[in-house]
């Protein structure tokens, strides 16, 4: 099905404005605002190794509930986070929007994809792949209650990943 | 004074090689020279026992996984027969890779360049056009080749190249009880290495991830604070309390041949309590310390269920146990090094058992963790700091003037003492001046 042509075009640009923002605090490392962004319950999870991994039973490189995101967090923000000291300087662009069961309403699926350039101590890595949000309406605004981020060399020798993805 | 030494690998003797590893200090060249790095991959990687990988890792007839050995590729099989082989991944005829992939199932491992087929046994099936060859051709001799010596411990599979190493029984020697720490944590005595593998890089040598007790407090400093700011918190759950205080009962081990320890027995024991509230909060918790209570009594069963199946050992020279994982290193350069972590689950016990073992080590492990990637970090920069050669010695004598030298050998010091670094770098010594270049 065409994703994006039963709903409105007022409706898809303020779900794209959602994830340019999304994407522009992850970017500035703006940790609080980021955080804002999300419900209570949410679910933040790169699967490791292939794409449809059960994360019960297989190792996923982040799935975070609540506590552990804000335990994340917390260790970002602290000035003894080596691995992000100095700060990965990153610009990514997110593209490809599309809604699936998607309520205008109440909220529901987005699938997107992004292209991250990152550059940390003179080194240049690329990321990409697909992402995933689960929007759901509150009050005037957007917020996450899902974000999965299916990268596309999930399966190789990564590096240091410790900014927000 | 400053000493230095002229190192020319090319005429390189064993003493020279030696005079790199002296009481409480290193030479920076073991570090960072290409040439070092060579003679490392000859007379360590291919001269003594290497970790390939568990025996739950390929379960069935076929299950495979590309491994290696130094440099040299090679695979870990089940064949027909049920055993786990380790094949050198070469075919016989022109030298390609015979099996490709990292991990998979296959009962015949072809070769793309002329179609010659291999069985999981390494036996050699089939030659395309095979008339061609002369009657001395003789395809019985024709197999995959094998490392000299393969052995297994509890499940671990050890290879060498090298035929004449002592036994891994004897080679292991009291690394053997530790590794039993890690596999009787799980109820019916079995581990399964199954949950998929984090592979990290980093720009440094193989050599300094070690085990070392001292660093906590300062290259993990951001997760003490996340300690001390929840202790049931996710990282904290391993590692209730502060281990890595010098006056704690923890202790470092050099067990022998290089296999060191970070022994954290007795200030887990002292939180027994909390690791059993936390594991009675999960489905399947309760039986599952009353099943290690019956298997191995009061005493025991303490110890296990406490250290979590956690014996913080390294096995010299590419595998440690630490926490849920089971870690293997594989030098790629001197100044390079990949390391693989594999999550170990339990057989016998409930989901939400392992799902929280896989937890717990996404907390601190992996590409995204709070541990690892600062541990690279710091690596990064020492390979960088080392190229200052104004004074080129690494200080490994902290702890030297009070360490313990018990009866079977193991050498024991407080846990932020280097014992760990000392008994690393004389097996390094030892193997490196085994034997003398030409």
């Amino acid at each position: 099905m065409n994703a994006t042509t039963t709903h409105s075009l007022e409706l898809v640009h303020d779900i794209e404005h959602f994830l340019y923002q999304e994407a522009a605090l992850a970017d500035e490392h703006a940790y609080n605002d980021w955080l804002a962004l999300w419900t209570p319950e949410l679910l933040y999870w790169v699967p490791c190794n292939a794409d449809n991994i059960d994360p019960t039973k297989k190792v996923s490189l982040i799935f975070d509930d609540r506590p552990r995101l804000e335990e994340r967090l917390f260790r970002l923000g602290t000035k003894h986070a080596h691995s992000q000291n100095p700060r990965s300087r990153l610009s990514r662009i997110v593209g490809n929007v599309r809604l699936h069961n998607f309520d205008p309403a109440t909220g529901g699926e987005v699938s997107s994809r992004f292209n991250l350039t990152e550059v940390r101590t003179d080194r240049i890595t690329v990321w990409a792949g697909r992402q995933h949000h689960v929007l759901e309406r509150h009050s005037d605004t957007w917020l996450m209650r899902e974000k999965r981020v299916y990268l596309v060399n999930n399966d190789s020798v990564l590096g240091n990943m410790t900014f927000i993805i | 004074m400053t000493q230095t030494i002229q190192f020319h690998p090319s005429r390189a003797s064993g003493s020279e090689v030696g005079a790199l590893v002296q009481d409480g200090r290193v030479h920076s060249s073991a570090f960072t020279d290409a040439e070092i790095f060579k003679l490392e991959q000859e007379r360590i990687f291919e001269g003594t026992w290497v970790y390939i990988g568990h025996t739950s890792e390929v379960p069935k007839h076929g299950d495979y996984r590309a491994r290696r050995m130094g440099r040299q590729p090679v695979l870990m099989i089940r064949n027909g027969e049920g055993e786990v082989q380790v094949l050198m991944n070469r075919c016989r005829h022109r030298g390609a890779m015979v099996c490709e992939g990292e991990a998979g199932n296959t009962k015949h491992l072809r070769c793309w360049f002329h179609g010659w087929v291999y069985d999981a046994s390494g036996n050699l099936m089939q030659v395309p056009g095979q008339g061609a060859y002369g009657p001395e051709f003789d395809q019985k001799a024709m197999g995959l080749n094998k490392p000299p010596r393969v052995e297994t411990y509890r499940g671990f599979v050890f290879a060498s190249l090298n035929a004449d190493v002592p036994s891994l029984s004897d080679h292991l020697g009291p690394a053997k009880a530790v590794i039993d720490l890690m596999v009787d944590a799980s109820p019916v005595g079995e581990l399964r290495v199954d949950a998929g593998v984090h592979k990290t890089v980093y720009k440094g040598n193989w050599k300094l991830v070690g085990m070392d007790g001292y660093h906590v407090h300062y290259v993990h400093a951001s997760v003490i604070a996340a300690w001390n700011r929840d202790p049931d918190s996710g990282i904290a759950a391993t590692h209730r309390g502060d281990p890595f205080d010098d006056e704690s009962a923890s202790r470092t081990r050099d067990l022998g041949h290089g296999h060191v320890m970070l022994d954290l027995t007795q200030h887990r024991m002292g939180h027994y309590d909390q690791f059993t509230a936390m594991l009675e909060k999960l489905p399947g918790g309760t039986d599952y310390i009353e099943t290690m209570k019956a298997k191995h009594g009061e005493e025991r069963s303490r110890l296990l269920i406490s250290l979590a199946g956690d014996p913080h050992v390294g096995i010299y020279p590419n595998l440690q146990l630490i926490n849920n994982q089971i870690r293997i290193l594989n030098p790629i350069s001197p100044e390079e090094c990949e390391v693989i972590m594999f999550p170990v689950l339990f057989e016998g016990v409930s989901p939400e058992i392992n799902a929280l073992r896989l937890r717990q080590h996404e907390s601190f492990y992996g590409p995204a963790g709070s541990g690892s990637p600062d541990d690279a970090e710091i690596f990064e920069r020492v390979q960088k700091g080392m190229m200052a050669q104004v004074n080129p010695w690494l200080e490994i004598s902290r702890g030297l003037h009070r360490e313990e030298h018990g009866a079977d050998g193991v050498i024991t010091g407080r846990i932020s003492d280097e014992v760990t670094q000392r008994g690393q770098m004389r097996q390094w010594r030892e193997l490196m001046t085994a034997q003398t270049a030409q």
